[in-house]
């Protein structure tokens, strides 16, 4: 699992709503896969991204120079956006935990692939 | 009685030696440009590289097509799918058109065939060995067999060009497929089924579909494309081989399935630029208008309870879309008149848009080529419809904006496409 993605997945426990935003992670098992770097695409995930969320993730995974905010005119600063690359898209969790915020719930992370589904219980429908 | 039958096998077995005998002249170019284009073939198999899109997509200029012209790409692509395949895989995807209007004697070149006008008669072409393959149906196919016709025109041919047949091997395959909607004949340029993909190991949704699907999406550079319904990943796959600086997402619920995509995803090298999620589509782990496009082949069968299933389905996708944005779904027959019905009863009586919606379900049936005209259908549609839909159907601001029949061999499918007008406040 890419921080990308933490940085959109959500808890939808009952009764939770935008309180299961963002997941708290917990990493047993990461690994830096080298990626090809893209400036274009790595700018058009800048507007995407939300910068709390993503620095907690980074924080807890010990990550070091993560920019802390988009800087001005960062569609053309290249090592800004070489940062970001390496943030976003080469850094795999491959085993952990994602913890909603709000209720507690462990969402399990095995294989790189977080299981993100809900007992009957649990569910809002 | 048997006069008007003689009468009539005579009529069509004069018809069909016309068919070689009339302009010898559009045959050989047809051969020097099939000739070319296995050239053409051979050299980029030398230079390609692992990640180019392999020349399944160059089909368009192989095969002289006798139907009028279509005017998208997806559909020309689906069309000669179809010419392409028609000796191993029956019914491939057809597209049900009534521009499918043909003249037999008439050989129109597609529009992007461009510039083969030189008659190479002197080309070495008596050392030619074909074969001729055919399928009919309709009168023709009362009045004679496909092995019939098959002969009737093979041996036509080698009256008129020389040339050998060869059953087993041979250098030309002739395809001919006749029946009351349209006449074809073609040459098929590749030897194995479009569909095939050597990146894939384990193929779920035929290749082909799922990259029609991919290209009806507009996929946009930095866009999010999610399938929540991913199965073995097969259009995430396309769509990210054709489309690759996009941010793919994949859910399914099946942990075999899960590892059936991550297998390929691997074998195509893609496993950077394709996250996969166990997660299921009635309750995706995403914020409300979080993703730009969705793509996804709706599972088929019995196990799945219609109405209430699809509803649910189609409300999530809509609540995780951003405004604007596009669904492309693969529906069973089943599904597919279900959301239909739905669609209708979602009107209220009162409303003036009875006439309206007319040509909007027409576009499912019969689909135009031009894109003019959906667009007018289903704004004017969406316009009067707006409160109505919100309250009563499954739609919401899902507005539909067009929709292909399709076939996937034994059963036919229908590609429908719907954009999210207005924010739907869930």
């Amino acid at each position: 699992m890419k921080l990308l993605t933490h940085n959109l997945l959500t808890s939808h426990v009952r009764g939770v709503g935008p309180r299961g935003f963002p997941l708290r992670l917990q990493a047993t098992e990461v690994r830096i896969n080298p990626v090809e770097f893209n400036p274009e695409f790595v700018a058009r995930m800048i507007p995407k991204v939300e910068w709390a969320a993503l620095l907690e993730a980074a924080d807890t995974l010990h990550l070091v120079e993560v920019p802390k905010g988009p800087t001005e005119g960062y569609e053309r600063d290249e090592q800004f956006l070489r940062k970001m690359h390496h943030v976003l898209l080469e850094v795999d969790v491959l085993e952990g935990t994602l913890q909603c915020p709000e209720s507690g719930r462990l969402f399990p992370i095995s294989r790189g692939i977080p299981n993100m589904l809900l007992n009957d219980e649990e569910t809002e429908t | 009685m048997h006069s008007k039958s003689a009468y009539v096998e005579g009529k069509i077995f004069k018809e069909l030696q016309k068919l070689i005998n009339d302009d010898p002249g559009s045959w050989l170019n047809a051969i020097s440009l099939w000739k070319s284009l296995l050239e053409l073939d051979a050299k980029n198999e030398k230079l390609s590289q692992e990640s180019s899109p392999p020349l399944k997509r160059k089909v368009e200029e192989n095969e002289i097509i006798v139907a009028k012209k279509l005017k998208t790409e997806q559909m020309q692509e689906l069309q000669e799918n179809r010419e392409c395949q028609l000796e191993k895989q029956t019914g491939e995807e057809t597209l049900e058109q009534e521009d499918f209007i043909t003249k037999r004697e008439d050989f129109q070149e597609e529009e992007f065939q461009n510039d083969v006008e030189k008659a190479i008669v002197g080309h070495n072409q008596k050392d030619l060995t074909f074969r001729v393959s055919c399928r009919c149906s309709g009168a023709v196919g009362k009045t004679f067999t496909a092995q019939e016709v098959g002969r009737i025109i093979g041996i036509a041919l080698m009256k008129q060009f020389g040339w050998k047949a060869d059953l087993r091997n041979p250098n030309l395959e002739i395809f001919i497929h006749l029946n009351d909607i349209y006449s074809v004949v073609g040459i098929p340029v590749f030897r194995v089924p479009l569909a095939n993909r050597a990146y894939i190991q384990t193929a779920g949704l035929r290749s082909t579909i799922a990259w029609a699907m991919a290209s009806l999406a507009e996929i946009q550079a930095g866009a999010l494309v999610l399938d929540p319904m991913c199965g073995l990943g097969t259009i995430l796959l396309e769509a990210a081989k054709e489309w690759p600086d996009v941010y793919y997402v994949g859910a399914d619920v099946s942990d075999s399935q899960l590892l059936g995509a991550h297998d390929n995803l691997k074998a195509a090298g893609l496993k950077d630029k394709i996250e996969l999620l166990k997660a299921s589509v009635i309750e995706l782990p995403l914020p409300s208008e979080s993703v730009d496009i969705i793509i996804s082949d709706i599972p088929f069968g019995k196990k799945f309870k219609l109405e209430k299933d699809i509803k649910s389905i189609l409300q999530e996708m809509e609540r995780v879309l951003r405004v604007d944005g596009a669904i492309v779904l693969l529906l069973s027959e089943d599904h597919h008149r279900c959301l239909q019905d739905c669609e209708e009863s979602g009107i209220p009586l009162n409303s003036k848009s009875s006439h309206i919606d007319e040509p909007g379900m027409k576009k499912c049936l019969n689909p135009e080529g031009e894109n003019g005209i959906s667009e007018t259908a289903s704004s004017s549609f969406q316009a009067s419809n707006q409160e109505g839909l919100d309250r009563t159907s499954p739609f919401g601001s899902l507005v539909p904006v067009e929709c292909y029949k399709v076939s996937l061999g034994k059963t036919d499918a229908f590609i429908s496409k719907y954009r999210k007008s207005h924010s739907s406040g869930l």
